[in-house]
């Protein structure tokens, strides 16, 4: 019966549940998970023609800032401050749509991942998920 | 205020003329020499009262003098005046002043009481007589002692007609009694041949002639009667010359002390006294004259009150003009004025004032000269001018009480203001008597009033404007320049105050601008302040209304380089809501926000457009989009659980 060298397990298994671990959250970090096969939504493109970006769904990681408008059985306007990687150019607030069916609750400063259609100029969001 | 102007225009006038009270000179009555006669209680206490002092002054309007109480005549205003300016202008006389009163006071040594006696009577006449002649060869005597020179040798000429009446008078008295004894003797032989004729009647002879010489003695009673006549004729006539004589000397004496010849008169009052009779001592002539200056009910006026006043004047203008030399000496010039003007016209003539030195004169003649422009100025309200000039008087007699007369000129000068602006607020009501009333009072104020001219000047130029200024008004209200019409409000409000409703459109127009440039001002401080996207805000807000006016373009421009981005954000937000794009119009005005979260604008655009947003959302979401859940029905507002 060969022996194993107890040290091999003492540095092993934390090795072991770190690779796990980064596994887990690394894509989470990098814009992965939910939504990770939408393309980010670009703030500067859309405001430079919003047009060209009409019927195309988005991905869109964002901090809620203010609720602008609640229309009951309508849907409610946020004002959202999209996450950027480069934190140095903050791209500004846009307002998003969310729709009367969705059932989740919003606070300042809440953070969302969320699926966006652009209708028209309108940013819809179809699905989110809280982060 | 009419009162109160006319009293400063008649205070400006007293006090530019100097018209104060005479330095109190001794006010004890000379009892020296022959004023004896004013020992008693009675006249001392009369002169006590009647010497007021203070009541000396010289009213150059009316040309008068008060002294002693009582107004001496001096006769035109005009010429009073020119007279003292003649008298100051005039080189100082020539001659020996004190030989000349050495002079005069001998001639009344000579004819003094204590002088004449029995032996040297008519010494002393001749001698004082002869004294005259010297007097008048000084120029200052004006050839005065000639006159009384005159006088007193037709008085002597009159004692020689006297006396000459006086041997006729005695030759027809020894005449009447010659014829007297004529007729008595005459009288005396009828009545005996009326009594021989009487006894021989029984003798009875033939009737015949009864008496005889009756015819002879009537022709010597009247001749007897005529010389009686003629006596009592001389009489008359001595009577008549004596009053002529007496009556003349007293006129000279009066005339003397009116001409304010003091000395000529005592002379005159002396000669007099030596030359009649103790019962031609009373005062027939000038004695009312002489009562004015004694307000005494009972005061009987005898030579001696002549020579009284004479001798007061003489000590009262030898007083003046010590004060006026040590008024000169202090450096008080215009008392000194004063006190000169005053002592002038009390004893014009008299050695002290006709010899004051010429340099002393100018200066006052220059003083005077310019107190006579300061009183022109008075009369015709030159308001503006006589500041300058007391400051000038001032400057020559610094105790020229100029303050008082500042004072009331600024107080004139405002008042004539505040009728102006009177007249100028009913103008503008369009009350144009009252106006006209206000003006006028205005302009009597102070008539060279500057405001008062341009206030007329824009008034006669109104009537000219108002064809003008209407269709002006008219085409700048049609285009829409509410700026030039701003510009040249006074200029409409006038021409406009009569049309009620052109003026209700200028008020308008004046609310309208002034409310613009308190709009621009607040943003021009904004941006002052380092704050320029408020600014901006504010342009924005007024620039919808007032999109032609050049001032708020101008601010407009000045402020829109700094807020470049922030503009072009607003700018980029409305023409996407207004190409219907209302979400990407609110992302620019969030954008917009972020530069400039104070904001107002920004605020209510975001709050509008989000609610617009919210609502049209289902709407935009329809076509080929995924559309989010359909509008639930009335109280289905909340998604139904599934079922199990």
């Amino acid at each position: 019966m060969s022996k194993i060298n107890p040290l091999f397990f003492a540095l092993g298994i934390p090795v072991v549940v770190i690779v796990i671990l980064v596994a887990i959250i690394a894509p989470r970090m990098g814009g992965g998970g939910k939504f990770a096969e939408l393309t980010p939504f670009s703030v500067d493109a859309y405001r430079k023609d919003w047009a060209t970006l009409q019927g195309n769904s988005y991905r869109l990681d964002c901090q809620v800032e203010q609720q602008l408008a609640f229309v009951e059985g309508r849907g409610r306007v946020l004002a959202v401050k999209p996450i950027e990687k480069d934190p140095t150019r903050p791209s500004g607030r846009i307002p998003i749509f969310v729709p009367a069916g969705s059932a989740d609750s919003f606070e300042v400063g809440q953070r969302f991942k969320c699926k966006l259609r652009v209708t028209r100029d309108l940013l819809v969001v179809e699905a989110l998920e809280r982060f | 205020m009419r009162h109160s102007i006319f009293s400063l225009f008649g205070w400006c006038a007293l006090t530019v003329l100097g018209f104060a009270q005479a330095p109190p000179p001794g006010a004890t009555v000379n009892t020296s020499g022959t004023a004896g006669d004013y020992k008693s209680s009675t006249a001392e206490g009369g002169a006590d009262r009647v010497f007021n002092v203070n009541s000396d002054s010289v009213d150059m309007e009316n040309g008068t003098m008060q002294w002693k109480g009582t107004t001496m005549n001096l006769g035109n205003s005009r010429a009073v005046r020119a007279r003292f300016e003649r008298y100051l202008a005039a080189p100082t006389d020539n001659g020996d002043m004190k030989r000349y009163v050495a002079l005069l006071d001998q001639i009344q040594f000579l004819l003094s009481a204590q002088s004449v006696n029995q032996d040297n009577y008519y010494r002393n006449q001749q001698e004082a007589f002869n004294l005259l002649f010297k007097a008048a060869e000084y120029d200052i005597d004006a050839n005065n002692s000639l006159t009384i020179a005159s006088q007193v040798q037709k008085i002597w000429v009159m004692k020689q007609e006297f006396r000459q009446i006086e041997i006729t008078k005695n030759q027809m008295e020894t005449l009447r009694k010659v014829q007297e004894g004529i007729v008595i003797n005459r009288a005396d032989n009828i009545e005996a041949a009326n009594d021989a004729r009487a006894d021989g009647g029984s003798k009875a002879k033939p009737l015949g002639k009864s008496s005889g010489g009756t015819t002879e003695l009537g022709y010597k009673v009247k001749d007897e009667a005529r010389t009686q006549a003629q006596i009592l004729a001389k009489d008359a006539e001595m009577l008549a010359l004596g009053l002529k004589a007496k009556i003349e000397f007293q006129s000279q004496m009066v005339s003397f002390l009116m001409a304010r010849r003091y000395r000529h008169s005592l002379i005159t009052s002396s000669f007099y006294r030596v030359l009649f009779k103790g019962g031609s001592q009373n005062i027939v002539v000038g004695a009312k004259e002489v009562k004015e200056f004694f307000p005494i009910s009972d005061f009987v006026p005898t030579l001696e009150s002549f020579d009284m006043l004479s001798r007061e004047a003489i000590k009262d203008t030898s007083k003046g003009m010590q004060t006026v030399d040590d008024l000169v000496k202090q450096g008080e010039l215009y008392g000194a004025f004063e006190r000169l003007q005053e002592t002038f016209f009390l004893g014009e003539f008299e050695p002290v004032v006709m010899s004051y030195p010429q340099e002393k004169k100018r200066e006052m003649l220059a003083l005077w000269k310019d107190l006579r422009e300061l009183q022109r100025l008075g009369d015709e309200r030159d308001l503006g001018s006589v500041e300058g000039y007391v400051n000038k008087v001032r400057g020559r007699a610094r105790d020229f009480p100029g303050a008082p007369i500042l004072s009331k000129v600024t107080n004139a000068m405002n008042a004539s203001n505040m009728s102006l602006l009177s007249a100028k607020g009913a103008a503008l009501a369009g009350d144009n008597a009252k106006a006209e009333a206000a003006l006028e009072r205005a302009a009597k104020i102070w008539p060279q009033n500057p405001g008062v001219k341009d206030f007329a000047t824009q008034v006669v130029s109104r009537q000219d404007t108002l064809a003008q200024k209407i269709p002006e008004f008219d085409r700048l209200m049609t285009e829409s320049k509410w700026r030039d019409i701003y510009n040249k409000k006074l200029e409409y409000a006038l021409a406009l105050a009569q049309d009620k409703e052109r003026s209700e459109k200028l008020r308008k127009v004046v609310n309208r601008v002034g409310e613009l440039d308190a709009n621009i001002q607040k943003a021009s401080v904004l941006a002052t302040q380092n704050n320029p996207y408020l600014a901006w805000d504010v342009i924005v807000e007024v620039y919808k209304t007032e999109s032609d006016d050049i001032v708020l373009a101008k601010t407009r421009s000045d402020i829109a380089p700094l807020v470049a981005n922030y503009a072009q954000l607003i700018g980029h937000a409305e023409k996407l809501e207004k190409d219907g794009a209302e979400a990407a119009a609110l992302t620019a005005w969030l954008s917009a926000q972020d530069l400039n979260p104070a904001s107002p604008a920004c605020g209510a655009a975001v709050k509008r457009l989000a609610k617009s947003v919210a609502e049209s959302a289902v709407i935009r979401s329809t076509g080929t989009v995924p559309a989010p859940p359909p509008e639930p029905a009335a109280g289905d507002d909340v998604p139904v659980p599934a079922k199990k």
